[in-house]
């Protein structure tokens, strides 16, 4: 039987899982009697998953499986017999059974063989307790294995006759088995068992209609056949019904993931002495498949910590005052098209202030940064690479997951974590998820011709700002163009801009508006060029000195300014009225150049001249149009304003039109395009076309609208900077943890590294001796006012960049050299300060320059005796300021 | 007895190549595109293949070639992936060939830069020599620009 | 001749084991996952064999025997008990209960179609 394999597979499959949910339930009951809510069902309960398993795999030949569930079958038919009375031995140990059991279930799906894992000491165990507790089971007088008729008794089983089964086989009609589809009724109830793949597979089919939908609804649109259009729109419902309908088929309740959870607190608290009570609120909300597998490993990631982190120990919780055991609630729910999932314990909560001294130490973030955080964005902090507050790392919460994997992973299914906490009380982690993946309503916008989606859930309101308002309304902050909305400003960030790679420095803030009309006025400056270009060449066609085909003459898209009109004009414009009446004339314009060639074909001058003046004429009323059109787009620059939220943050995606709001179905890129943040997928749009996704997390990283408070503050000095043409060579080094600063090459006698051991003292002064010299050093972060944190540093051996000016030497120590770089600097000097120039952006980070003469008037007074410096600082300091 | 294959053959500047007939999903002809902003030009946009998005590839600009001349459209030789189909777009599309494995040599040492990363091996055809391109490698690109 | 038999069995896996079986045998098979859903179904359709599980919530496969055992077109059908070798003592409740015969689990396919022939010999 040739299907035979493909049957034992699929029984296989079903049997996977039967058995995992048959264990989850296992885990549920024996959890219950550990907590003494057992019921007199229990035992039947857990004796007949293992019975299941154990009768399922015999029959698929699983004997290593079979053996091990008849080990526990037969102690739980002893309890289930009342032979047995439980013990916390014995629950601990029927755990450790369910999960020997799902290992080897693991190890047959995975590697389709039952694994080698030896359960000897286990099944030991299991049978200890059943010989110990009860009178040994009457084993059973094996009964020989096979069938029998009650008939044929007494004592006259019939004997499996194997080698006569063969020729039955061979009667099966290849038809049937081909159609292994039940054509009875399946009386399992009314629910029936389908296979994922076969939901995935109907889920994309969807997808298509609703692609294939909302082209032909878009094409009816312009459709006066009213047929059509009421058989379009029949479609349309239709089509939503059955997306919805199909779409529910695919959710399941997020219960399925947390049935384990009861599991996971109990193992976890017993590991870490704790005791915690575990309530779980609105298991029945519904997600579709592939978010729950998607947050399967967060939640238990979450769930884990919050035990080992969150809840204290019962003594610690009692010297507090609190209940001895600890509350762990999960409470998942629906609101406003999304999931909400909360995970909160009352236990010791996060200690605010350690976060931020943790942030500090491990070099997330300066004190600068920190002190200007808001309690939830030091909350928040626990979220990025690298950090943990487990004092020490667990084998609970240590297992190379962090929250930071927690957070990548709700967000890559568009999803977001918040953290909460009251130092004390406990903490409460939000999540807000999305309800399916497939097909999410978006927002349709255009920037620079391109149309884009924005997922909705990331889309909080639009503004529209008419032309006055919008020149009023966009302020720039030292260059950073802000928009107040409801007088807190939102910073803006200029779609076309970002995707042209195009950076705030060069083309943003009130140089935006002045961009655009720049920006306009370029585009219809070539359009009129060409033009004209093209009436000289009809010129020389009337005077005979160039020829044109009838063809090209008469075509209004073959032109260079009908090219632009397409490509161009319409694309971005199209909206305009003017640009509408001037494909008109543009197309009039050409009826009339026809006319010319062929009077100067048929060698008619008088005729051929006649309809010259009329295409000039004519040609008189397309310059017209383009004047007027450029005019009223200038006029009419509306800016239209998507308000988005990422990562807590609010900000201002400004893009060229807003078109509509669509349910579109998301396709993944490909390979080569994953690394590109800014885009979470594609879509194909009702023509057909394909339409990026924006991912508006990626998008405000990329445009830098998320990144360090620090970088903001210094690009902020944008408006007073002064651009200086020639180029520096400058030496970079930090000066203590993570502040960048500079210093022009040119001041840098030598480059050195003391040891420690070689530092003296001289006064309160440190010097070394240095080439017969007394060289006095100055910890360059000391003295330098910067808005970031200044440590002692403690490198061994130091950094030295020795000064020397009039044939005297200092060393200045820092901590780190890191480069030397030629660039033409912009210097801004707001953030000048004491040691401090100011500040520019050099490889793309904010660096200070340092005002060296200014430190060692005040690190070593005596520098400067005898002489002065020649000005407030050197001429070298000079050039580039 | 040698053993024959089948080669999808095409031009890109000139220069004649093969794609193994069995990796090729289909020959289309121009397709419109939507860009992708912040790639590198090898990426020259995505195409709607019938529901499905298909990123195309420019392998001038993959091969180091200079650009199509302005006007010139390319065509998409659609090959199957693990990640998908990605489109080549070539300059013009050849005849199926089937070709004897024994006029078969690998890629001569003196090739170097790119070439020598995604060209399999040359078949010595009576007239001309038809380049094997490694379509794996060729369709590995990241293609984030890099500030 | 083709039978119709249901097969009652709390396990997915084994009913879907026990229909494939039968089906290949050219039997019209339909399925029960536990004895009260059974019995319902066998109230108002006839069938030639009952192949049923003992163990199952609900009602177990000697509760359901017996039941059907009192309906009055279930008086000769044929009903085959799944049993298990560990349990020696269900077999004579399933014959005190009115079952026809038994077939241990683990059970090979072929064992079934043998059964089957016993039971309906061409």
């Amino acid at each position: 039987m040739a299907n035979n394999d493909a049957l034992q597979q699929q029984l296989i499959k079903d049997l996977l899982v039967e058995s995992a949910e048959g264990l989850d339930r296992f885990d549920r009951e024996i959890l219950a009697i550990e907590k003494g809510e057992g019921t007199t069902e229990t035992p039947n309960i857990v004796f007949r998953v293992i019975h299941t398993i154990k009768g399922t795999s015999g029959c698929l030949g699983l004997n290593k499986i079979e053996s091990v569930a008849h080990v526990g079958e037969n102690l739980l038919s002893a309890w289930r017999d009342g032979k047995v009375e439980v013990s916390p031995e014995m629950t601990t140990a029927l755990f450790a059974y369910s999960d020997a059991l799902r290992e080897m279930l693991r190890c047959l799906e995975t590697t389709g063989a039952e694994g080698s894992a030896d359960y000897s000491d286990l099944l030991q165990q299991l049978q200890d307790l059943l010989d110990t507790t009860a009178t040994p089971a009457p084993e059973a007088p094996a009964a020989p294995a096979g069938f029998g008729l009650f008939e044929d008794e007494p004592g006259t089983n019939v004997p499996a006759p194997q080698p006569d089964a063969e020729p039955v086989a061979k009667t099966v009609a290849p038809a049937e088995s081909d159609s292994p589809a039940s054509k009875a009724p399946s009386a399992a109830a009314s629910a029936i068992r389908v296979d994922v793949g076969q939901l995935d597979k109907l889920m994309n089919l969807v997808g298509e209609l609703v692609l294939a939908r909302n082209q032909i609804v878009q094409y009816s649109g312009q459709a006066k056949d009213s047929a059509l259009i009421a058989a379009s729109q029949r479609l349309n419902i239709i089509t939503t019904e059955l997306q919805e309908s199909v779409m529910k088929t695919r959710m399941q309740p997020i219960g399925n993931i947390w049935s384990k959870f009861p599991r996971v607190v109990r193992d976890v608290a017993h590991e870490l002495g704790k005791d915690v009570q575990l309530v779980m609120e609105g298991q029945e909300t519904e997600l579709d498949r592939t978010i729950i597998e998607a947050i399967k490993d967060p939640l238990t990631h979450i769930v884990r910590n919050s035990i080992d982190h969150g809840i204290e120990k019962p003594e610690a919780r009692a010297a507090a005052g609190k209940k001895s055991q600890g509350n762990l609630v999960l409470r998942a729910f629906h609101e406003g098209g999304q999931v909400n999932i909360e995970i909160s314990d009352d236990g010791r909560g996060i200690d605010i202030g350690r976060i931020k001294q943790k942030a500090i130490e491990k070099g997330i973030a300066n004190h600068d940064q920190i002190s200007r955080m808001s309690d939830r964005e030091a909350f928040n902090l626990i979220f990025l690479p690298g950090f943990s507050t487990a004092e020490k790392v667990t084998n609970v919460s240590g297992r190379g997951v962090g929250m930071d994997v927690v957070k990548t992973n709700i967000e890559r299914i568009g999803g977001s974590v918040d953290i909460l906490s009251e130092n004390g009380k406990g903490t409460t982690l939000k999540i807000k998820i999305p309800l399916t993946l497939a097909i999410i309503p978006a927002l349709i916008v255009t920037s620079g011709g391109e149309r884009f989606a924005i997922p909705q859930v990331s889309l909080l309101e639009l503004v529209r700002l008419e032309a006055e308002q919008a020149r009023k309304g966009i302020e720039t902050v030292y260059g950073a163009p802000v928009y107040r909305l409801r007088g807190q400003l939102l910073p803006l960030v200029f779609l076309n801009q970002t995707l042209a790679g195009t950076s705030r420095e060069r083309a943003g803030g009130s140089g935006f508006m002045q961009q655009q009309a720049h920006d306009t006025g370029d585009l219809f400056l070539k359009a009129r060029e060409a033009h004209r270009n093209w009436l000289r060449k009809l010129r020389q066609v009337l005077e005979g000195t160039q020829t044109m085909t009838l063809e090209e003459a008469g075509s209004h898209t073959l032109c260079a300014l009908g090219k632009w009109i397409y490509a161009d004009g319409l694309k971005k414009f199209g909206a305009v009225p003017e640009m509408q009446a001037l494909e008109k004339v543009h197309q009039h314009f050409h009826d009339a150049v026809k006319e010319v060639v062929a009077q100067k074909i048929s060698e008619n001058p008088v005729k051929a001249e006649a309809a010259f003046k009329r295409a000039t004429n004519i040609s008189r009323d397309v310059f017209n149009c383009l004047t007027n059109a450029e005019k009223r787009i200038v006029e009419n620059q509306n800016i239209n304003i998507i308000v988005l939220q990422a990562d807590g943050r609010q900000f201002g995606l400004v893009v060229d039109g807003i078109n509509d709001t669509e349910e579109i179905v998301v396709k993944p890129l490909g390979k080569q395009l994953k690394a590109i943040t800014c885009f979470a997928g594609a879509t194909i749009m009702g023509d057909g076309k394909v339409a990026l996704i924006l991912d508006v997390l990626g998008l405000a990283q990329h445009a830098k609208v998320i990144s360090e408070v620090r970088d903001h503050a210094l690009l902020d000095k944008e408006e007073s900077a002064t651009r200086i043409d020639n180029r520096q060579t400058l030496l970079l080094f930090d000066a203590g943890a993570g502040s960048r600063m500079a210093l022009p090459l040119s001041l840098v006698a030598r480059l050195e590294e003391f040891p420690r051991a070689k530092v003296e003292n001289s006064g309160t002064q440190e010097v070394v001796q240095y080439r017969g010299q007394i060289l006095p050093l100055i910890q360059v972060s000391k003295y330098v006012t910067t808005t970031r944190p200044s440590e002692p540093i403690c490198s061994d051996p130091m950094q030295v960049v020795v000064y020397s000016e009039q044939g005297r030497s200092v060393g200045l120590v820092v901590s780190k050299i890191n480069d030397i770089v030629q660039e033409t600097v912009t210097v801004k000097r707001e953030a000048a300060g004491n040691g401090i120039l100011g500040s520019a952006v050099i490889q793309n980070k904010v660096t200070d320059l340092v005002d060296i003469p200014a430190i060692i008037r005040v690190a070593a007074p005596a520098f400067y005796e005898n002489h002065s410096p020649a000005a407030d600082s050197t001429p070298e300091m000079q050039a580039i300021l | 007895m040698s053993e024959s294959k089948q080669f999808c053959t095409f031009f890109v500047n000139g220069l004649f190549f093969g794609v193994e007939v069995l990796k090729v999903q289909e020959v289309i002809r121009f397709q419109d595109m939507t860009r992708v902003p912040l790639t590198s030009p090898t990426i020259q946009g995505l195409i709607n293949l019938r529901g499905q998005i298909v990123t195309a590839i420019d392998l001038r600009h993959r091969l180091e070639l200079p650009p199509r001349a302005n006007g010139e459209l390319p065509m998409n030789v659609v090959v199957r992936s693990d990640d998908g189909a990605v489109s080549l777009l070539v300059d013009e599309i050849g005849d199926v060939v089937e070709i004897n494995d024994d006029v078969f040599e690998s890629a001569p040492e003196t090739l170097h830069g790119v070439a020598r990363d995604l060209i399999l091996g040359v078949y010595k055809l009576k007239d001309r020599l038809l380049l094997i391109l490694d379509t794996e490698r060729t369709i590995n690109v990241s293609a984030a620009l890099t500030i | 001749m083709p039978k119709k038999i249901i097969t009652v069995d709390d396990a997915m896996t084994m009913r879907k084991m026990i229909s494939f079986t039968l089906k290949e045998a050219g039997h019209e098979v339909i399925e029960a996952a536990d004895g009260a859903i059974a019995l319902n179904l066998l109230r108002n359709q006839a069938v030639d064999l009952v192949i049923s599980d003992v163990n199952m919530p609900n009602m177990d496969g000697i509760t359901l025997t017996r039941r059907l055992r009192e309906l009055p077109n279930f008086k000769t059908v044929p009903i085959i008990l799944l049993t298990t070798e560990s349990a020696p003592e269900v077999k004579s409740q399933g014959k005190a209960a009115g079952a026809t015969g038994w077939i241990v689990k683990p059970f090979k396919p072929e064992q079934l179609v043998a059964l089957l022939q016993r039971l309906f010999p061409v």
